[in-house]
């Protein structure tokens, strides 16, 4: 029987294949040809198996337990097995809660998303586009006009002037701006830092692309970032770092300071940092911050928004991420293999979203900032204990003062007992003891649905 | 910062497909190179996603409908039995339910085996997900597929083959005996394969598509992917889906709600629309595809084209260069450009000779860049105007004179 494949070969050999996707265009491959198909020949020395044994063998014993990567034994498998880096990768509590919610008929203030909708001058805009044609593949990196509108609205923003052809990837959504920035730009093994909790998508995409995760937690009251940590995990041997601000589950914003230290450890580092801002228009107790902006700082970021939050179409999936040339390549290469172009009309409309005058933020803020007022008042009285949220619709408490063990129980609690959907945190860390104290709630709801879930909560609440 | 780029991304030059696009645009020549249709989506279909966003479809959804409907035509189509509720995962379009699949399945160092000539995209994903891939190249003209070639190609590496059937860039629609052939290779080797079926409803003559997955012992080893895009004319749209056993379409659905989230809401409502259509809507596609085939390939030949195979599915022409005709494919395209101002894709592209298990020497594969990819997803009208053009390139006495 053969030898089993040498894995130190294949790691040798490694960084040269994996980055075959390096092929910029589609038929250009004339700069890898060479690299791949000596691989390719010591690879099948290595692995071939006599022919006779193909026609002895049947279905399952074919393949005895093979070394993986870690060590560990693979058994033969059944017809499906799935990837091992799926172990981590569950339905997630969102979809769990929802369910349970409908069981329940509670009132959902867990999922974040809108139960009103989006403007009409936006959707208006969609379906002009639909109307006039606009429903083939768009140009990969995003229609021309769309790009255009998000380097005028950064520059907006920001200050910062950036080449929408060269400088804007259109994305389905933030979260596939994230799978690409980071299945573009980071190589099995380098080291990212990520600050909990976080956004789940996150921890997923960065074990996707074989990365080792360092993690800093925030923690309450106030969530701020821990310097020390920080100073003595980031290293010349991190590759990048994530950043969400304003930040989901807490609502912090990243200060100045905050910011100013982390960019000036990146720049010692040469840490490359991937911002999502899909909240930045969200921003309520101080003003909004892009590391973009920071001297130094734009040759090595990746800023990432949406349309979703800030216009109440979440089910658009139009996103974008805004970064200098050298990450751009990255970041299209991996969108291109992962959804190749994103919705066309969307995209039109999106465009003209962008060019919404500043009363539209204005009002945007105003409204939501009176739904906060609702439900932060609302979770006071009844007595959680409610920690200050910059911005975002999120709001996150501690929910001891009701004598429940933990975030999950606390929350199946609330959904069959009271009737509210909120969402247990202690997903969003990698340790999930850090978050089982804390259960968030959104107010991007109506006003109607915000008081009857204060309603609900005063009324079959109880502290213990 | 230069020194954490890839050694391979600092050796990238331009491409010849950018170069020819730029000139293409430059000489604002006819476009039949791009594969998607230039004639409007169905009306009925595009009011279906318009009264979507007016009924304020416009939050994160998943419409189980689609999954509904989607189990009732595979089993019309194909015979089999598919759960709506656990065997289905809707994706941004067939490319991310092809990646949530090959994500899902593919540890580092799998080897993935593809047909050649291949459309490119599929590597790429492969290679992201630390996945190996290894062609196994049809044989011209016919695009015929080697038993002995398949069965050497699977190693104990080996974890899936990819099969995309009717097929870009040739047109081939796999036959039933060919699809026995890699069946039998998969269950022999344990194999899985993904399916991309998003030509499923373009098929010609008598030809008609069979879903590997309809083999006895297939439906448990296959992902099938399919979308939207091509049998509606909305490849902007981005709705597509992997059906595949439950374990193996959960893991899909937790991928692309990493990946993406969820497919655009709206359109997933329109979705359902389309799904619904009458029969007649399939066989009109069918008919006039045909047509349009039908017209490219005498196009084709009245400039000196000998084609030797007729695509049997999908909307592309892959024909060799003219034997008398000395260009390479991106010669020849540059030309026609310049010459009939039509733009079409050379083949070389979609040929990957260097992955072959046996190392074919370069003159036995000279073909490879001797064909050239013509896309007919074009309204009558644009390959009216092509065929002029073409026509231009005929001399006095109705022979091809492009300049060679």
């Amino acid at each position: 029987m053969q030898a089993q494949c040498n894995w130190a070969q294949l790691e040798m050999l490694r960084p040269l294949c994996f980055q075959s996707p390096a092929t910029f265009s589609t038929f250009s491959k004339h700069f890898q040809k060479g690299s791949d198909s000596s691989f390719f020949r010591t690879n099948r020395r290595i692995n071939k198996y006599p022919s006779f044994m193909a026609a002895i063998s049947t279905v399952s014993t074919q393949k005895g337990p093979v070394s993986t990567q870690d060590g560990t034994s693979q058994v033969p498998h059944q017809p499906l097995q799935v990837a091992k880096r799926l172990e981590k990768f569950k339905t997630t509590i969102f979809t769990q809660m929802s369910s349970l919610a409908i069981k329940h008929g509670a009132i959902n203030l867990g999922q974040g998303f809108p139960n009103f909708d989006g403007p009409d001058f936006v959707k208006e805009a969609a379906i002009q586009a639909i109307k006039d044609g606009k429903n083939q593949y768009a140009r990969g990196y995003g229609v021309p006009d769309f790009n255009n509108a998000i380097a005028a609205r950064f520059k907006k923003d920001t200050g910062l002037v950036i080449d929408p052809e060269k400088e804007v990837t259109v994305t389905s959504g933030c979260t596939e701006a994230i799978a690409a920035s980071v299945l573009g730009l980071i190589n099995p093994g380098d080291e990212v830092i990520l600050f909990a909790p976080f956004y789940d998508s996150y921890e997923a995409t960065l074990s996707m692309a074989g990365a080792k995760i360092k993690c800093l937690t925030l923690r309450p009251p106030d969530f701020a970032v821990p310097i020390d940590e920080l100073k003595s995990t980031i290293s010349k041997n991190t590759r990048a770092i994530l950043i969400n601000t304003p930040h989901n589950p807490t609502g912090k914003m990243f200060t100045h300071e905050e910011l100013n230290t982390i960019a000036s450890l990146c720049v010692e580092n040469d840490v490359l940092v991937f911002t999502d801002e899909v909240y930045d228009k969200l921003a309520f107790e101080m003003d909004h911050i892009s590391m973009a902006s920071l001297p130094g700082m734009y040759e090595r970021t990746v800023t990432m928004n949406s349309l979703g939050k800030t216009f109440s179409l979440t089910g658009w999936k139009i996103g974008w991420a805004i970064a200098p040339p050298h990450l751009t390549w990255g970041v299209r290469q991996a969108h291109s293999f992962l959804t190749f172009a994103t919705s066309t009309p969307m995209q039109w409309a999106a465009t003209v979203a962008l060019r919404a005058p500043d009363s539209y933020y204005v009002e945007l803020r105003r409204d939501y900032l009176a739904k906060k007022a609702i439900l932060v008042e609302g979770l006071k009285d009844v007595g959680f204990k409610v920690f200050p949220s910059s911005g975002t619709y999120f709001v996150v408490v501690d929910h001891t003062p009701f004598g429940l063990e933990n975030d999950i129980v606390f929350c199946e609690y609330l959904i069959k007992e009271v009737g509210v959907v909120a969402i247990p945190t202690s997903v969003f860390y990698l340790n999930p003891e850090d978050g089982k104290n804390l259960v968030r709630f959104t107010f991007c709801k109506d006003e109607g649905t915000l008081r009857s879930a204060v309603e609900r909560m005063k009324q079959k609440l109880r502290k213990k | 910062m230069e020194e954490k780029l890839s050694s391979v991304s600092k050796k990238f030059a331009p491409s010849p497909i950018q170069e020819l696009s730029h000139l293409a645009q430059r000489c604002n020549a006819i476009n039949l190179a791009e594969g998607f249709p230039d004639f409007p989506a169905p009306p009925y279909i595009k009011e279906a996603a318009v009264s979507a966003i007016n009924s304020d479809f416009n939050q994160y959804r998943h419409v189980q409908g689609i999954c509904d409907h989607l189990a009732l035509i595979m089993k019309r189509m194909h015979g089999l039995n598919i759960n709506p509720l656990t065997d289905i995962a809707i994706c941004c379009g067939q490319t991310e339910a092809f990646a949530a699949a090959i994500f899902s399945i593919i540890n580092r160092g799998d080897e993935v085996v593809l047909f050649d000539p291949c459309y490119e995209t599929y590597e790429g994903c492969i290679t992201m997900a630390g996945g190996i891939p290894v062609y196994v190249g049809l044989d011209p003209p016919k695009w015929t597929l080697d038993p002995d070639k398949l069965m050497r190609s699977f190693t104990t590496r080996t974890k899936a083959i990819v099969l995309n059937s009717p097929h870009n860039p040739t047109g081939k629609v796999f036959s039933k005996g060919e699809l026995e052939v890699i069946a039998e290779g998969c269950r022999r080797w344990d194999c899985l394969v993904i399916t991309d079926e998003v030509y499923e409803y373009i098929t010609f003559d008598d030809q008609k598509h069979v879903s590997i997955a309809s083999l006895p012992g297939m439906q448990e080893r296959t992902i099938i992917t399919s979308s939207l895009s091509k049998t509606f004319s909305i490849t902007g749209w981005r709705i597509g889906w992997a059906v595949a056993p439950a374990s193996a379409a959960s893991a899909i659905r937790n991928i692309h709600v990493k990946i993406t989230d969820s497919a655009p809401a709206p359109f997933q409502e329109a979705a359902l629309t389309a799904l619904r259509s009458p029969s007649e809507y399939f066989e009109a596609l069918r008919r006039e595809y045909q047509l349009k085939r039908d017209f490219t390939v005498k196009l084709l030949t009245l400039v000196g084209f000998g084609i030797q195979f007729k695509p049997q599915g999908a909307f592309f022409l892959f024909a060799e260069l003219p034997t008398n005709c000395l260009l390479s494919d991106v010669e020849y395209v540059k030309e026609l450009i310049k010459q009939a101002g039509v733009v079409i894709v050379p083949g070389r592209g979609f040929f990957h000779r260097e992955s072959y298990l046996d190392q074919p020497s370069e003159e036995s594969c000279s073909y490879q860049t001797r064909y050239v990819r013509i896309a007919f997803c074009k309204s009558n009208a644009t390959l009216a105007a092509a065929a002029l053009k073409f026509g231009e390139l005929l001399n006095a006495t109705g022979c091809p004179k492009l300049h060679y």
